[in-house]
Order: structure tokens, then sequence, then C-alpha cells
């Protein structure tokens, strides 16, 4: 479809924040029925460029055009109005209301008196409009009952009941599993052939090859390319994101020595169920597995955060006392939470302050904090993590979601924690910042401790682990070593047989762009 | 481990941390404000014994509001602050009219007003209930529990060598302040050079994060309620050793009065932030606002809604000034 006129076209968008010049004279095309990426690193100006084409704010310079018209939109709802939907990374509804009340939030049917709200008609409209996205959903349901991936169709029902020509889609699946990707990818395709045009900004490439059609990159507020995404391959992509190569390590394996970490029979309820494994000191232990296996559970018994119902822990030999996250700590237990901004970080406290919470004993003389020993201590493990800027009185959440993250795996160093555990490592964290963050894993196993990763994405398991245990439905269900490690045996073992077959019909083409 | 290395970047960071911060900067602007403007109006504002005096009525208040600061930093609150004053109040004077020696009934006091903080606190950090409902709940209970003691009636008769060491002074300085300044520079220090300080910034800033990083969240909160106990106590002490008589009814809207300062003074209800510097001027603001509008005999009913006015222009001043 090459002479297309555009669906949507921002033309020399320009827009500046205090001290940042956000975006600087981008152009940004989308065709009808058209699937286009949106690519670039965190801060690149993605959520900037989509911020301005819902008016969350105003651009400084530039005009947007809908099928060739110039349109003014001043506010999020004369966006909408305009065909424009957007989907945002947290989903947005009220959870206690049904499908059906939030899909008309705002402006509802009424009854014929104009009083009323037309329950029953609201309620055959998000019917009709869901028969094609996904009949299972009742809209009388509320919208909290539902998962996360359902909740996401909902918000698409409520953008093609609006009449949205033109929907903008956030990082939509940060908390969705492989089959759900895969069930949202069709989902895609069907809204594509309907002619409405789809923004895609996602961080996960192969998600991006699989869906888009078109990608524009950004890289510092400015536009570097078009990119038709048949001609290009992951490589090249992230070159223009980036701009420059990136050396794409593999994997190295490490000395291994004593077990540090022995978990047997630990459980809580139906999340957890009779885990039992060992970790030895240098090796890391990736736990793959869907969104709500237990992984995240897992951690955060072995972290003393929950209370388990069965099991037990020994570090080093020594029994472990439960529940109890100060004693975890003590024998050398650390968490990096999956959720850095609601479990990992103080916000308004400095790096310095944040880094040092689980040792303030360390830090402290005659009963008080020396805060020189503290920054000390601090600025060493900020040269050493490269982290920047290299404040340590800078508020932590001042700092970006990589520079965050690795403040909180610094928490663990300055505390001389032995035993790693993290969640997600480098959820919402851009491409440079990532590989970081696995030379990081990498280097501290070498050091001799004992790392586990949890991860959703397939490339990182298989990037950081020695060894990958499966997760499914609160069990450990597999055991790969290194060199049985790979994509298809971590999916047939993750997948429970219900959802089996649909993963299965879209693997071949997946394992082509992953390769 | 040099002292002496100022090429250390961290050497900045301890130096920064020696100037109030901008917030607390904030706040004295606009006591200066106050100031200025009733020395324009009136003459006899700013003078010393005046000054001393206007000390002296904002020392109950700033009392309890310390201890309201460390509760709402850590994200809570204590409406239960007036009624545990007054129970400790009028236990710590019938000990002391029966004969019991000052001393032993001010530690009474004190330990009623840790009793109470910590009955609230241990429903909150361990019953997981809100602190809200809790001490509001407890604001009925120990008022209840001193008007049964008393029978309603205020207890008369304090001996004079405990009213004598409430209002005398130090270098011409009323007790009371004294006895404020030496709690504030304790809480200073507590807060912004102790362990216990930098949990409580830590379990109001976010509860969960505070959890995983190891900071014995339940006892810190606790420790909290109970501090603000054992100020009101202090409060209550201060109040009867001027009155000479401990009525059960007294301390009624204390928590209100403390809370304002605490908010003026740039304490967050959300948790997490706030200052013992900003709490001691929020105080005096509103102590300086009565004594001004007295001095010009304004009627009670528009020192109230002068009160009012301040508390929501702070509030708005707060919000433009921070950004979103």
């Amino acid at each position: 479809m090459p002479d297309q006129p555009s669906r949507l076209k921002l033309a020399g968008i320009s827009k500046s924040f205090p001290g940042v010049r956000a975006l600087d004279n981008v152009t940004f095309e989308v065709r009808p029925g058209e699937v286009h990426g949106l690519l670039g690193e965190n801060g690149a100006g993605k959520s900037t460029l989509l911020n301005t084409l819902s008016a969350v704010f105003k651009a400084d310079e530039g005009h947007i055009e809908i099928d060739g018209r110039p349109v003014e939109i001043r506010s999020p709802l004369e966006a909408r109005a305009a065909g424009i939907a957007m989907i945002h990374q947290e989903l947005q509804h009220v959870p206690h209301l049904t499908v059906a009340q939030n899909m008309f939030l705002g402006r509802p049917l009424k009854q014929a008196s104009g009083l009323l709200v037309d329950r029953r008609g609201q309620e055959q409209r998000a019917r009709e409009v869901l028969r094609d996205l996904d009949p299972t959903i009742d809209p009388k349901t509320p919208i909290r009952d539902l998962k996360v991936s359902q909740q996401q169709v909902v918000e698409i029902a409520r953008a093609l009941l609006e009449n949205a020509r033109v929907i903008a889609m956030d990082e939509p699946t940060s908390s969705l599993t492989p089959a759900e990707f895969d069930r949202l990818a069709v989902l895609i395709e069907q809204l594509a052939a309907r002619g409405v045009s789809i923004i895609y900004v996602s961080h996960k490439m192969d998600e991006v090859f699989r869906v888009c059609d078109r990608a524009t990159i950004l890289r510092d507020g400015k536009f570097v390319d078009t990119v038709n995404m048949a001609d290009m391959n992951e490589a090249s992509i992230v070159a223009r994101m980036v701009g420059r190569e990136i050396v794409h390590q593999t994997h190295t394996s490490h000395e291994r020595s004593d077990a540090l970490l022995e978990v047997s029979d630990l459980g809580r309820e139906k999340a957890v169920q009779g885990a039992t494994f060992t970790l030895r000191r240098g090796e890391v232990l990736g736990i793959s597995g869907l969104v709500g296996s237990g992984r995240t559970e897992l951690l955060r018994l072995i972290a003393g955060i929950d209370r388990p119902t069965s099991g037990s822990i020994r570090v080093s030999g020594r029994s472990l006392p439960l529940h109890d996250p100060r004693a975890a700590i003590r024998a050398g237990i650390g968490l990096v939470p999956e959720d850095r901004k609601g479990h990992g970080i103080i916000r308004e406290r400095s790096v310095a302050a944040n880094m040092a919470l689980p040792s303030m004993g360390r830090f402290s003389r005659y009963g008080l904090v020396s805060h020189r020993q503290r920054h000390r201590v601090a600025m060493k493990v900020m040269e050493d993590l490269r982290l920047r800027p290299l404040d340590v009185t800078r508020p932590i959440g001042k700092f970006s979601g990589g520079n965050q993250q690795k403040a909180i795996i610094g928490r663990w160093i300055a505390a001389g924690t032995e035993i790693l555990l993290f969640d997600e490592p480098t959820r919402g964290i851009d491409v440079g910042a990532k590989s970081e963050i696995y030379a990081l894993i990498e280097r501290l196993a070498q050091e001799g401790k004992a790392i586990v990763v949890v991860s959703s994405e397939m490339l990182e398991i298989m990037r950081v682990s020695d060894r990958v245990m499966v997760m499914r439905e609160g069990r450990l269900v597999a055991t790969l070593e290194r060199d049985q490690i790979s994509e298809a045996a971590i999916a047939a073992h993750a997948i429970p047989q219900s959802q089996r077959s649909v993963h299965d019909a879209s693997r071949p083409d997946r394992q082509d762009i992953i390769q | 481990m040099t002292s002496t290395d100022f090429r250390d970047p961290a050497a900045k960071g301890t130096f920064a941390r020696m100037v109030p911060n901008l917030r607390d900067l904030g706040t004295l602007f606009g006591l200066v404000v106050i100031f200025v403007a009733f020395t324009a109006l009136n003459d006899t504002f700013l003078t010393v014994p005046n000054l001393v005096n206007i000390l002296q009525q904002s020392s109950i208040n700033a009392c309890i509001a310390l201890g309201m600061t460390m509760v709402i930093i850590s994200g809570g609150i204590d409406l239960s602050v007036g009624p545990t004053a007054a129970l400790s109040a009028v236990l710590a004077a019938s000990a002391m009219v029966v004969g019991v020696p000052a001393p032993l009934a001010i530690l009474l006091a004190l330990a009623v007003g840790v009793a109470c903080g910590v009955f609230n606190g241990v429903l909150i950090a361990y019953a997981g209930l809100q602190p809200f409902i809790v001490t509001l709940g407890g604001l009925s209970l120990y008022r209840a529990l001193a008007l049964i003691y008393t029978g309603g009636n205020p207890v008369f008769g304090l001996p004079e060598g405990f009213r004598d060491f409430l209002n005398g002074s130090l270098f011409g300085i009323p007790s009371p302040v004294v006895i404020v300044a030496v709690i504030s520079l304790a809480l200073w220090v507590m807060l912004n050079r102790s362990p216990l300080g930098e949990y409580i910034l830590a379990v109001g800033g976010n509860e969960e994060a505070a959890r995983i990083s190891g900071v014995p969240v339940a006892r810190t909160k606790i420790v909290t309620y109970a501090l603000s106990g054992a100020l009101a106590s202090v409060a209550a002490l201060i109040l009867i050793g001027r009155l000479g008589a401990a009525e059960p009814t007294l301390g009624t809207l204390w928590e209100l009065d403390a809370i304002a300062a605490a908010a003026i003074g740039g304490a967050s209800l959300m948790g997490g932030k706030g200052s013992v510097v900003g709490t001691l001027l929020g105080a005096i603001i509103l102590g300086a606002l009565r004594n001004g509008l007295t001095l010009m005999n304004v009627q009670a009913f528009y020192q109230l809604l002068a009160t009012g006015i301040i508390i929501i222009v702070a509030m708005l001043i707060d919000r433009a000034t921070r950004g979103r």
C-alpha cells in the first residue's frame, strides 16, 4: 500500500520541557489499516509523542492531520472524538464497575427520559462489540474479575465503540503471557484488516516484528527513520534506536561450588506448591513460566515477605526463620522486586538513603547514622554500577528506570548480600540499560554470589541462566540444564494443557523471528 | 576513613544537609510575613515579652504537633492525642494529690501516654486497622476513661513544687519553651541522624519497599504512636502545671491544631515527608496569628476564620511551589 494517503500525520512536532528538548521536529505518519511500531529507548520521546497526540500536553510547534485535514486537538476528550484512542500500559478503569459500565464511562447511554442510565442498552451494545473480540467476556462482570489480558480487550472494545480510527497501544504486553500476546496479535491483525490503524509501542523486538508493518524510530527526541519491518532485522532496528551497534553477548557459565540456598517443599496455599531446589554459589538460576504461575510468590516466600504454609529454607546449611524479611536479609538474601515503583524505591529519599536501608547497622555509630560513610559507600556503588547522574543526594524518584534498578541492585551490593533474587530485572528498562543489567548479573555470579532470575522474556532467561526451572500453576515442573534450554522446551513445560493449542498454532513464525 | 578528604563528592552532600531545606525556608518566610504584618499593625507585637509569650503559648501545640509529625511522616495519623493528654493529666494529678512525689507522677504520666500510643500502634501495625479509625476509637476511649475515673470533675490541689517547675524559667526563657526546645532537638537528631528516623521516612514513603528492604515496619509504626502519646503527656503536664488543676476534658481539639501545624510545616498526610523545624515554625505561625489578633482585639470567631484561611493558603502555596 505505497501511495495511500496517511490516516494520521504528526508533522514537525516539537516540544520542550524546562531543560529538555523532548521532541525536536518529529514527523510521524500512519496509514489506514497499518500497524505502525513506535520505537526508541526510554527517554527517546515515544511517550511525549503519544501524549501530544492525545493532547495531554500541547506541542510547541507542528500540527496534526487526520485523513489529510489539519485538526486541532485540545484535550484528551477531543482526541477521542477525533477517533484517536489510547490504551495505556496501566489500564485505566474503575475496578468494581462492570465491563459495560467501564466501556460507557463518561458518556453513558441514557434512557428515553434522559435522566437515568440505560444499563440494559449499554450491556447490549457492549456485547455486540465484544462478540468479535472475545465473546467469553460478559459485559455484566465487574472488570476487576477479568484477567489483565481481557481487561485490555475491553479497552480495545471501548475504543471501537467510540469509532476509533487510530488506536495507540503503549507497551500492551507488559503483563501478558506469551499465549495472551498471541491472541492480541491476532486481534490486532483483525483490527487492521477492518481499516483501523494501530500505533504499537513496545520494547520487545520479537513482538514488534510479529505485529508491525512499519515502524518509526526515535532517538533523543529526534526522528531517526521510518522503516518497513520486512526489510529489517533486530540488530538493524536496535542500532537505529541506540545509535550504535550493541554487541550481543552470549551467556558465560561460572564455576559452581557449594550449595548456598536450599529450598525444600516451600509452599503457600495454591500459589506455590512444594517448591524444592538448591542454588549454588556462582550460579544463575532462571525461573520461567507464565505470569501468575507463582514465580513472584516463590521469590517473596524466600525473601520472607509472605508467610509460607509449608516447607523450609536453609542458607549455608542453617535453617532460616520463615516470614521474617530481616532474618532473610541477615542470612544474605536480597529481593529486587518486579514492581520497582511500588515495591522497590522510596521516591522522595536520596539514592544513598535508599541504598543504605537494609544495612543501617553498618552505617551507624553510637546509634547515629554516619552520613559521610553512607555517602562514601553509595558513591562507590554508584560509580561501580555506572549510575547516572552521579549524585548520591538526588531523590531516587528522579532517576530513569534503568538507573533506579541499578540503585536497587546496589542496595544489596552495599549490604553484602550473597543471594540475589531478581524479579523481572529489566521490566520497563531500555535496551542499552538492559545489557548493562545482564552484564551486572553475570559479574555478580562471577564474584560468587548465587542468583535467581524470574523473567517473562524468553530471550532474557536464555541470556542469563545457567539452569532454568519452569513453573506452572504454582509448581516447579521442570529443570533444564544449560544445554537443554530453548524457547520451545521452556514453553512446552510452562503452558497448561488447556492453553497449549493456541500457542502452538502460532509457534513457527515466532521461532523464525527469534532465531 | 580520613575526615579531611574534601575531594570526596559525598562531602558536598554532607554540607548540603546542614542547610535547612527549601520547604522549611518557605515556612520561615510565611512566619516572617505574619510578623511583619502584625508589627506594622500593632506596637506591642514585636516586643521581647510578647515574643516570649508567643513561644510559651505555642509550646503545648508544638509539643503535640512534633509527635503528630512523626506519626504523619510514617504514613499514619493520631487523632487520640487530646484524650491521651487528658487521661495522663488526671492520673498524674491524682497521684500527686495523694502524695506521690512529682517526678514519679511525671513518669506515670509519660507511661500512660506511651501505653495509649502503643495500644493504637499495635492495633494499626499488627491488626492492620486503619490509623484514622483506630485513633478515632482511641479518642473516645481515652476520653471516656478520663471522665469515668474522675467522675467528670477536675482534680485540684497540685503540689507547689511541680507547678513552680513548670511555671519557672531558665535564663528568662519559660520552662515549657525550654522543654519543647530540648524535645525538638532530640527529635531532629532522631529523624535526621538515627536509623529510626530513616525507618520512619522509609515506612511513610513506601511501606512495601521498606518491608522488602528489611525495615522493621511494625515496630517503627508503634514507636511513632508511642512517641506521640508520650508527647501528649508532656503537653498535658505543661498545661496542668500552668492551670494548677487537671480537667478530664482538657485537650479537646488538640489533634486538629497539631495536624494544622504539621501540615503548614510541610508534613504530607500521604506520609514520607515532614520536618521538625517545619512543624515548630508551623506551631509558631498559628500561635503568632492568635496572639496578634488578640492584641488587636479581634473577636475569637474571626481568629478561627483567620486560622482556617492560613491553613488553606499554606497548602495552596505548598502545592504551587512543589509543582506536580
